[in-house]
């Protein structure tokens, strides 16, 4: 079925990965959210609920970007190198396939900015950019929004 | 019946040359004559001896042939709109040249030297004839095709057989004529191909099709290239701003994008060849005055102006290319390569280029450019608020300051909803809900309806295996994985102690009731 639905989007929409699947990372963040709620609401502390949430909110981001997204790949990788693993799997994984020679200040931020930057031509790091970005926003508005109802919600009560 | 064909063909060919197109041919052919005039006026009478010993030798099969050649007429016209060499041929037999042309009231101005222009016009229609002798009556593509092949040959001191060139798959007439005399010229000498040159672009308006004549000036270029000398270069120069001048003139008003495009990538090509041989900046003065003169549409005096140009445009492509690294290597990083240019100059409107080492280094680099400035485009979309910017320096500022704050965001929210988190249990219902309602705006209709599926046909615990069976990739499948540390371990056991903690129904129904409603 989600496989279905991406080919959908990508095919409806033209572009590799539209990001218009906006239920998707709403779905995927909520029950995220959940699993957070439920997992600790009185053992851990809220900073450390923060970071799960923030983990969970780029997961989900990362997640319904896709996999043929550099950014999502690498955050994720990111990620799922956090859960404490002794072993790292050694992975055939190609790093720097073209190490920057960082002239531009500015372009090394925006390398150090979007996850997976550092191994990308000057052309992908763009264009990560720009899908890294439509996809932070889209996530920043869907946070918002919840957060809003929440605290409708809870303002109502 | 010959007579009789030529009497009914007459009147049909005054009224042919009165077309419009024909007279621009015409006057385009006088364009040609003046150029040469001007240019080499001793290769003119090199030209009328050449011509005239081919000339001589089809004059025996011109008079044989005189009936094929009436034939190959009357079917030319039949099929040909924009045929002048035909009409020219046929017309000019060779005792009746000066009164054919005369008699056709032609624009031609009358000096002495139309003579020559004359007999160069009869050795065409000889050229003309003899083809026809060979393939009257209807192949006028082949026909076409050996008249220009000898005329290359005549042009060309006739060292290349005209024959083996034949190009193929092209709308009008000229097209396949003039596409092997670009190739002969590679051949020939250095002025006659240029003169060849002037012909063939300058005749390229003829055609209908631009990309042809695109194609044409670029192997005439090319074809001159190969002079290798500087003196030829700047002739060269000037003979291809002349030609794109004329190319502009006479592409007209409707194909005028085309022409200047096609001028311009013309006078790209050649800026190219320039500065391949002289390592400066003739090519960003080449680019920079084909325009200028392709909308002065007139052809400037060549050394002068050239010089002139070169010197002015020189300055501007100087402080225009200052940023732009001498680096010839295409291998260069792509940063080093975008980014010196981006404070000073606006890389929507970049086009002048530094001395490359081959032009392929820098069509690719332009290429590469452009890809570049689209993607800051696009980003510049993305980004409020960045519309009045220009430039990549600032630009990519603003996107790294967006990005920056995004983030930002994104911790602070996370922080808000781990202090909202104990209040939110019972509500997740009508957060999944208005959620729905609210994200299902912009939805493709594509995605509802899997979605729809899968909540109505599952349960919640069996959607992440869905979602782990599908994508290939190990990482998403372990992508379904909850965030937190202590839950790593299988998103489905937890999923479904979840589940079964009373989570499935209230789940479950806002999911369908969600898509429903968004659907």
């Amino acid at each position: 079925m989600y496989r279905r639905s991406f080919k959908d989007t990508k095919s409806s929409l033209g572009s590799p990965n539209p990001n218009f699947s906006k239920p998707m990372v709403a779905l995927r963040f909520l029950r995220a959210l959940s699993l957070v709620r439920c997992s600790g609401p009185g053992a851990r502390s809220p900073s450390y609920r923060a970071r799960g949430i923030r983990r969970a909110a780029y997961a989900c981001m990362a997640a319904s970007a896709g996999p043929r997204r550099a950014w999502s790949r690498a955050l994720l990788r990111k990620i799922r190198r956090r859960p404490g693993r002794g072993l790292r799997r050694p992975r055939a994984v190609i790093r720097r396939r073209r190490p920057v020679g960082g002239g531009d200040p500015l372009e090394v931020a925006l390398r150090r900015l979007v996850p997976g930057g550092g191994c990308m031509e000057y052309c992908r790091l763009l264009e990560e950019a720009a899908d890294y970005v439509k996809c932070l926003a889209m996530q920043v508005r869907l946070m918002q929004t919840i957060v809003d109802s929440a605290s409708h919600v809870n303002s109502i009560d | 019946m010959l007579r009789g064909q030529l009497q009914c063909l007459s009147p049909r060919f005054l009224l042919f040359c009165s077309f419009p197109s024909s007279a621009a041919s015409f006057s385009i052919l006088i364009l040609i004559l003046l150029l040469l005039r001007r240019r080499r006026r001793r290769r003119l009478s090199e030209l009328k001896n050449i011509a005239f010993s081919p000339f001589a030798c089809f004059s025996r099969r011109f008079f044989v042939s005189g009936m094929e050649k009436e034939r190959f007429f009357g079917g030319g016209w039949k099929s040909a709109h924009a045929g002048l060499l035909p009409e020219v041929s046929a017309f000019a037999g060779d005792e009746h040249l000066p009164h054919s042309f005369v008699g056709f009231g032609w624009e031609q101005p009358v000096h002495g030297q139309e003579a020559h222009a004359q007999q160069l016009e009869s050795a065409l229609s000889s050229l003309v004839s003899s083809p026809s002798s060979n393939a009257p009556d209807g192949n006028d593509s082949v026909v076409i095709r050996e008249l220009i092949g000898r005329l290359g040959s005549i042009c060309n001191s006739g060292n290349v057989s005209p024959s083996s060139r034949c190009h193929s798959a092209h709308a009008s007439y000229y097209s396949t004529p003039l596409s092997s005399p670009p190739k002969l010229n590679l051949a020939g000498a250095d002025h006659q191909r240029q003169r060849m040159l002037v012909n063939q672009v300058a005749a390229a308006p003829f055609l209908a099709d631009q990309g042809f004549a695109e194609r044409a000036a670029r192997f005439s270029c090319f074809g001159a290239a190969e002079a290798g000398q500087l003196s030829r270069v700047s002739s060269r120069q000037s003979l291809a701003k002349e030609v794109a001048a004329s190319y502009a003139m006479m592409a007209g008003s409707s194909s005028s994008p085309e022409a200047s495009s096609a001028s311009e990538k013309l006078t790209a090509v050649v800026a190219e060849h320039n500065a391949r041989k002289r390592k400066a900046a003739p090519k960003g003065k080449g680019k920079a005055a084909a325009p200028s003169s392709s909308s002065a549409m007139d052809p400037p005096e060549e050394e002068n102006s050239d010089s002139k140009r070169c010197k002015a445009a020189e300055a501007g492509g100087a402080d225009k290319d200052a940023p732009v690294k001498p680096k010839t290597e295409q291998n260069s990083s792509d940063d080093g390569n975008a980014k010196p240019p981006e404070p000073p100059k606006d890389y929507i409107h970049v086009r002048a280029r530094r001395g490359q080492a081959t032009d392929s280094h820098s069509l690719a680099e332009r290429v590469r450019r452009e890809k570049i400035s689209e993607r800051m485009k696009l980003l510049q979309d993305l980004v409020p608020g960045c519309n009045k910017v220009t430039g990549k320096a600032v630009m990519l500022d603003e996107i790294i300051n967006y990005v920056q704050s995004l983030q930002r965001q994104v911790e602070f929210l996370s922080m808000k909803l781990a202090t909202l988190d104990p209040q939110l249990e019972f509500d997740t219902e009508t957060l999944l809900s208005k959620e729905m309602h609210q994200v299902h705006v912009p939805l493709p209709q594509q995605v509802l309806f899997p979605l729809d599926m899968a909540t109505s046909a599952f349960s919640l615990a069996q959607l992440p295996l869905k979602l782990a069976e599908n994508p290939p990739d190990s990482m998403f499948s372990s992508l379904q994985l909850p965030p937190i540390d202590h839950l790593a371990n299988l998103w489905e056991d937890d999923l479904r102690y979840v589940v079964q903690t009373g989570f499935p129904q209230s789940q479950e129904a806002p999911f369908s009731s969600g898509a429903l409603r968004a659907e």
